[in-house]
């Protein structure tokens, strides 16, 4: 009996000892930090999709490129593929989820945009704004949307989704 | 079609990855016969007889058993039940921390999750529960629920620099879409078995890599901030995946791409 008590403290004593042994950080702070802004609206800016060369070419490298290390063909005029502080700039890796025109292991998370012009915009089934509002943050008309969020949180410019609206409204 | 018949073939989603990330539609006989050979010959078993010599010399299963507060031969079905909530521990771990506590219970410096002790003697104690089915109880307790809502939140949740979350990727309705060249597994199906397979060899890392990892590996491809090893989070994050293999045999190790 003076046994078993002894033992059950002995137990007690040491489920004390062992919490404090396990390895258990507090992540709060990283995921605070990580965390996205509320879905947003956007207004598309003047003069935003257009069918400039120089801007068709940025937005096609941004498609179909993950980032800068990965990524063997030199970047197009107005693009870098290392940024200032020496890591690799992100692109759109949108490929990883849409084919499109000349697209290379594509996914398919996405829908087709081959032909996007003709099949979507041309008709108004889709229009410029939809397209810009899409890439830039797809939660405002899709809560439960899979696409990635492009502009509401940073990982492009105002002028980058330009450049990736215009790619996708685009002749090919 | 000659595709789709040969990875029926090989029984495992997994290995189909590996062919289409090669982007080719077929396998080289030469690829086949590798799978094969790992199938057979796991480089991983390495890892996990060390992992026996650790644990036999630091540990031992009569006081693994007996810290936990179990009897030794209700090991296996026990530990196909992790995370659980661990009295001892005052809290829902995974069995790597359960090692830690076993370590410092037998008077020995504790180390890291990462160290290849950890690694190595997490992946032997869970290979004791082969051939058991998982059977984690995601409502045995107060504590359990809690981590389970906290994994589920974790897993939904957009953050990071492309806005993703676990579930963009791994919800029902996208379940064998392609990412790129990549079908994406459903990590609850009989051929994936998420928790009961890892630790798993991986074959595009040549190593042996543990479900936590696996996951701080899909966090840093999709630009999510890793969330440490051990943290409230990460662990809830193993309740959650574990949960959608129940039933699942555990089979360690396994062998991925
Ligand atoms: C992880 C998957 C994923 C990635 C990466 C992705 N998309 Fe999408 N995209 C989707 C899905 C899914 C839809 C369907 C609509 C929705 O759910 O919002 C979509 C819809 C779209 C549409 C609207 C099509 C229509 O008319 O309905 C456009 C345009 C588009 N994406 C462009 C892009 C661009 C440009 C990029 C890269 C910056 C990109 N997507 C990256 C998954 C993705
Ligand atoms: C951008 C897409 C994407 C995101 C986001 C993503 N994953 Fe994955 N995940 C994948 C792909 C693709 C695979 C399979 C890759 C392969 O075949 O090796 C995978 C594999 C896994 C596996 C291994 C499955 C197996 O073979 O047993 C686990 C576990 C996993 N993911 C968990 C997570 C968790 C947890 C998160 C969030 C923190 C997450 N994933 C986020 C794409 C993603």
């Amino acid at each position: 009996m003076r046994k078993v008590i002894m033992l059950g403290i002995a137990t007690l004593l040491g489920a004390a000892d062992l919490s404090s042994v396990i390895e258990s950080p507090d992540a709060t702070a990283i995921l605070l930090k990580d965390a996205l802004p509320a879905p947003k609206m956007y207004t598309m800016p003047e003069g935003c999709i257009t069918d400039n060369s120089a801007a068709i070419a940025r937005g096609k490298y941004i498609f179909h490129n993950l980032n800068g290390k990965e990524t063997k063909e030199p970047a197009p005029e107005g693009l870098v593929k290392i940024l200032p502080n020496g890591k690799e700039k992100q692109y759109g890796n949108c490929v990883a989820c849409h084919n499109i025109e000349g697209a290379k292991g594509y996914g398919n998370i996405g829908p087709d945009l081959t032909n996007y012009k003709p099949l979507y915009m041309d008709n108004g089934v889709r229009n410029a704004q939809f397209v810009y509002q899409k890439i830039a943050d797809p939660r405002v008309d899709n809560a439960q949307t899979h696409m990635t969020v492009n502009l509401a949180n940073g990982l492009f410019t105002e002028r980058e989704v330009c450049d990736l609206a215009s790619y996708v409204a685009s002749k090919k | 079609m000659r595709n789709f018949s040969i990875c029926a073939a090989l029984l495992s989603i997994s290995l189909c990855g590996l062919l289409n990330a090669d982007e080719q539609l077929s396998m080289s006989d030469s690829d086949k016969a590798m799978y094969a050979e790992m199938v057979e010959n796991n480089p991983a078993a390495m890892d996990i007889a060390d992992g026996e010599e650790t644990f036999n010399r630091l540990i031992g299963e009569e006081a693994y058993a007996k810290m936990l507060g179990v009897k030794a031969k209700d090991l296996p079905k026990y530990i196909a039940g992790f995370p659980r909530f661990v009295k001892p521990a005052g809290k829902v771990v995974t069995l790597a921390q359960t090692l830690q506590m076993a370590m410092a219970d037998r008077g020995q410096n504790v180390p890291k999750l990462e160290s290849k002790e950890i690694v190595t003697m997490s992946a032997y104690v869970k290979s004791l529960a082969n051939d058991q089915k998982t059977n984690i109880d995601v409502k045995a307790n107060k504590q359990m629920k809690e981590m389970m809502a906290l994994g589920q939140a974790v897993f939904e949740e957009r953050r990071g620099g492309r806005g993703l979350s676990c579930n963009s990727c791994h919800s029902p309705d996208i379940v064998g879409s392609r990412l790129r060249m990549q079908p994406l597994p459903d990590l609850g199906a009989k051929e994936t078995a998420a928790a009961g397979t890892w630790p798993a060899y991986r074959m595009t890392q040549s190593a042996m890599v543990t479900l936590d990892k696996r996951m701080q590996q899909c966090m840093k491809n999709a630009l999510l901030a890793e969330i440490p090893l051990g943290s409230k989070e990460m662990v809830a994050l193993e309740v959650y995946v574990t949960n959608k293999t129940k039933g699942n045999a555990i089979q360690i190790p396994g062998l991925k791409r």
